[in-house]
């Protein structure tokens, strides 16, 4: 026979339930537009039958039901969603930042344009033909100093501003670090926090929230692995438990003994979560021109940095730059700074390795293409008369016109400076003969197999059918290909992570609609059943004040 | 699927960011005038961009060595034409002293017109215009400065003359001559005739000897005419040339705008279209937020 009081206690079981129901919809409410917040829902489940199947059960027919309870709380989330919205964050993170700096480039180089340094040349070019039709006048050779002047400060500024950006990105990848390794401290803090409230048998989903947040923040700046393992105790088969963190690559890369994955947050059982002995930072090593050398994987104590983990590299976890192939803000910004090939600590000297690297390539290019200009430009140069004469009434030779060998060095001669008249030219020495000054024109237009300092086979000469020109315009088309694909593969990444975003939201966001309904639909069942304990406290003051009465 | 209000206003939020995006990529185009501002637009066409703004600079600078090349023919023939004039002078003076009716007197005066205009010819050989010699080859400054024709007693030079050939290119590899060649009128021989021709003035009487000069006279006015008539030829041709070279940048500046001026009819009515999608979206937005259940639950 059930208890008397037995639907009082449905009634009570029914009433908490529906509460707690409502207040979870109260805070989904509240949370409705909490950044990386995941809906909750009650799961309800039915308490266990009267009267259980046991020896001593009273003989009554059937199972009477004995109401409800709040099985658990649970986060409306697919994880596979996740996985895949942070492959494409990955993505994001990469060509964003490379879109940005491609466009810092575009925007130093500034072409075509009336201002940029082809636009130099060509003045340049006009100012030595004006030479050749008035070589005896003294202000046609001034404006060629000058055009001269225009050309390599147009050159060092494009330099030295490609220089100030590498700086930059050198000085953006210190800061990312000590953002990741802050992300990676904070994952590590919560995974603590989840290890101890899990063996209870609780489910901590705003933890779960804010790791989720973690990570996928985490997944802008590299390409990452999320694995979990169930908490010790009891823990709810709903738990997520505590996650450990790889970095995506390719393990033969990792140098070191045994070539171990690059564990960024350790969730293994057999370390102290929130210590620092369950974290790797990473530490960035460069070389004095900016370039990285390689990348540190290492336990944050005190006194550690990059030198002190390059010092005793044998001992430690760590990537060559060049093999750093992980996808992310870091990787574009290292392409930007610029990072070492071939690269190796103990190695034996610098010519072993070159930099590499998006705007080392330009910077190199334009050196090459500098060098070729000012050996070719002072082998025409020196090959006509100036119009100034030695002291027997003889013109003299040309020398050299332009200083240095790079974009930075080039520098016009300080005799030209101090004496235009030293301007070779003529092909003669008459100084009405101003073809050697087309032929320095030519020096800019010209095929280099055409040149007279060309040497059949040299390396270090621009191929043979290449002219300055072409070549430094093949150096803007190249960049603007660059640019074109980076700014695609953004537009690209980012309509796809917003399609994984949007399935994502499409399960876990708040629907204010759906909240609305829920939480009417609770508020009646609340009140149906303080109407069923009503009901039943009917019965009892039936029972307990007007039964018995009988013939009174 | 299931549609919340968060993911309606981020999308409203992305659309109408893109939306203003292709306005501005619109507007640049508009005030800009370029289909293209930086090289990522279209590598192609920043590349072409950039050799035809070469092109055109170049044919430019062509066309001012043109005015130059004109300044040198246009000097050259009018000193010329100048000779001609003292050359048919001289002829006739020499016609005139020739036919024995002249006392000694009478050619003497003659002898001092000849030395004039001898002096004459001397100044047009060392003719400077901007500030240099025209009839003295490359070296246009002259002897260190000094005058090229400088003549001892008998006529002859005092300094060799330099006879090169001054070049001025005009089109790419095409480099035309524009000086005339000194030795060609200017030479030695006529100096010393003349001043021979005024020495048999001076003290002689024989006919024979005065009428050997018209003979002469009439060799350096057809030197002066093949050199007039060259000159000529060569200033055709250059005319021909400067037309082709204005051509050419015509057609080169035509290339470039088509290369990468923005169509703006089309830019304006893309931006118009863009305006009407711009703002739909926005009253479209402005309704999506408003309302929910709890606006019709009570």
């Amino acid at each position: 026979m059930a208890s008397t009081f037995n639907g009082l206690e449905v009634a009570k079981r029914a009433l908490h339930t529906q509460q707690s129901a409502l207040y979870t919809t109260g805070h989904n409410i509240s949370n409705a537009n909490t950044e990386g917040y995941t809906r909750q829902r009650v799961n309800m489940t039915q308490t266990g039958p009267y009267p259980p199947a046991s020896r001593n059960r009273p003989e009554i027919p059937g199972q009477v039901g004995s109401g409800v309870e709040a099985g658990s709380i649970q986060r409306v989330r697919d994880s596979f969603i996740d996985k895949q919205y942070r492959e494409e964050n990955t993505k994001v993170g990469y060509y964003e930042t490379k879109a940005d700096m491609m466009t810092k480039l575009e925007a130093i180089l500034n072409e075509p344009t009336e201002e940029g340094l082809s636009q130099s040349f060509d003045l340049f070019w006009q100012s030595l033909h004006d030479l050749s039709t008035n070589p005896e006048d003294s202000g046609a050779r001034a404006v060629v100093k000058e055009r001269a002047n225009a050309v390599v400060d147009s050159l060092q500024y494009v330099h030295s501003s490609l220089e100030k950006v590498r700086a930059n990105q050198k000085d953006e990848i210190g800061v990312n670090n000590s953002k990741i390794n802050s992300l990676i401290d904070q994952i590590n803090q919560v995974n603590e926090q989840i290890s101890k409230i899990e063996p209870h048998g609780y489910v901590p989903n705003d933890l779960y929230d804010e790791r989720d947040r973690l990570i996928d923040q985490l997944s802008t700046y590299a390409d990452i692995k999320v694995d979990y393992r169930a908490s010790s105790g009891q823990p709810s088969a709903i738990a997520q438990g505590i996650a450990t963190i790889t970095l995506a690559v390719d393990n033969s890369d990792v140098e070191q003994e045994g070539n171990d994955p690059v564990v960024l947050v350790d969730g293994g059982a057999d370390v102290e979560l929130g210590s620092s002995d369950a974290v790797n930072h990473l530490f960035t090593d460069f070389d004095n021109d900016n370039n990285l050398k390689a990348i540190f994987f290492a336990n944050p104590t005190e006194g550690t940095t990059a030198e002190s983990l390059a010092d005793d590299y044998e001992n430690q976890q760590f990537i060559y730059s060049d093999n750093f192939n992980v996808q992310g803000k870091l990787q574009a910004l290292i392409d930007g700074a610029g990072y070492l090939t071939d690269f190796q600590y103990g190695g034996a000297d610098d010519a072993d390795y070159t930099s590499a690297g998006e705007i080392n390539k330009i910077v190199t290019n334009i050196d090459t293409m500098v060098s070729q200009f000012i050996t070719e430009f002072n082998a025409v140069h020196q090959d006509g008369y100036a119009l100034k004469t030695d002291e027997n009434g003889n013109p003299l030779q040309g020398e050299a016109f332009f200083t240095g060998t790079t974009a930075d060095t080039i520098a016009v001669s300080d005799a030209i400076l101090n004496d235009v008249d030293l301007i070779a030219a003529s092909t003669t020495g008459a100084t009405g003969d101003g073809e050697n000054a087309i032929e320095l024109a030519n020096v800019y237009t010209k095929r280099v197999e055409e040149y007279l300092s060309y040497e059949e086979g040299d390396p270090a000469q621009l191929d043979d059918k290449a002219t300055i020109k072409s070549y430094f315009e093949s150096i803007i088309g190249e960049m603007g290909v660059v640019a074109e694909e980076a700014n695609t593969m953004l537009n690209n990444s980012q309509i796809l992570r917003q399609q994984v975003s949007e399935s994502k939201q499409a399960i876990s966001s708040v629907s204010l609609d759906e909240e609305m309904t829920n939480l009417i639909q609770f508020q009646h069942a609340y009140n149906a059943a303080a109407r069923s304990m009503t009901v039943v406290d009917e019965m009892l003051d039936r029972i307990i004040n007007s039964m018995g009465l009988v013939g009174r | 699927m299931r549609v919340t209000q968060s993911m309606l206003t981020n999308n409203m939020l992305r659309n109408i960011s893109s939306s203003y995006q292709s306005l501005g990529k619109y507007m640049d185009q508009l005030s800009t005038g370029k289909k293209i501002n930086r090289p990522s637009d279209d590598p192609v066409i920043a590349m072409k961009g950039m050799d035809y703004r070469t092109q055109v600079n170049q044919i430019e600078q062509f066309e001012r060595n043109i005015g130059e090349v004109h300044n040198w023919m246009d000097n050259s023939d009018s000193a010329l034409d100048k000779v001609q004039k003292g050359l048919e002078r001289l002829r006739e003076l020499a016609v005139q002293a020739a036919n024995g009716t002249y006392e000694e007197g009478q050619r003497g005066n003659i002898a001092s017109e000849v030395d004039q205009i001898k002096e004459h010819l001397l100044d047009l050989a060392n003719t400077k215009v901007n500030n240099r010699f025209i009839f003295s080859g490359t070296a246009t400054t002259g002897n260190a400065g000094e005058k090229p024709y400088e003549l001892n007693d008998d006529g002859t030079f005092a300094n060799p003359i330099n006879t090169d050939n001054v070049n001025i290119e005009v089109s790419n590899g095409t480099k035309i001559r524009v000086n005339v060649q000194p030795d060609s009128i200017f030479t030695e021989e006529l100096f010393t005739d003349l001043t021979e021709f005024s020495e048999a003035l001076k003290d002689g009487t024989d006919d024979e000897a005065i009428g050997e000069f018209i003979g002469k006279l009439d060799t350096h006015i057809d030197n002066n005419v093949n050199a007039r008539a060259d000159l000529g030829a060569r200033q055709n041709r250059i005319d021909l040339i400067e037309n082709r070279v204005k051509e050419q940048l015509v057609t080169a500046k035509d290339m470039m705008s088509k290369n990468e001026d923005a169509d703006l009819e089309e830019v304006i009515m893309n931006l118009t279209s863009q305006e009407a999608v711009h703002r739909a979206a926005l009253s479209g937005g402005a309704r999506i937020i408003q309302p929910t259940l709890l606006d019709f639950l009570r």
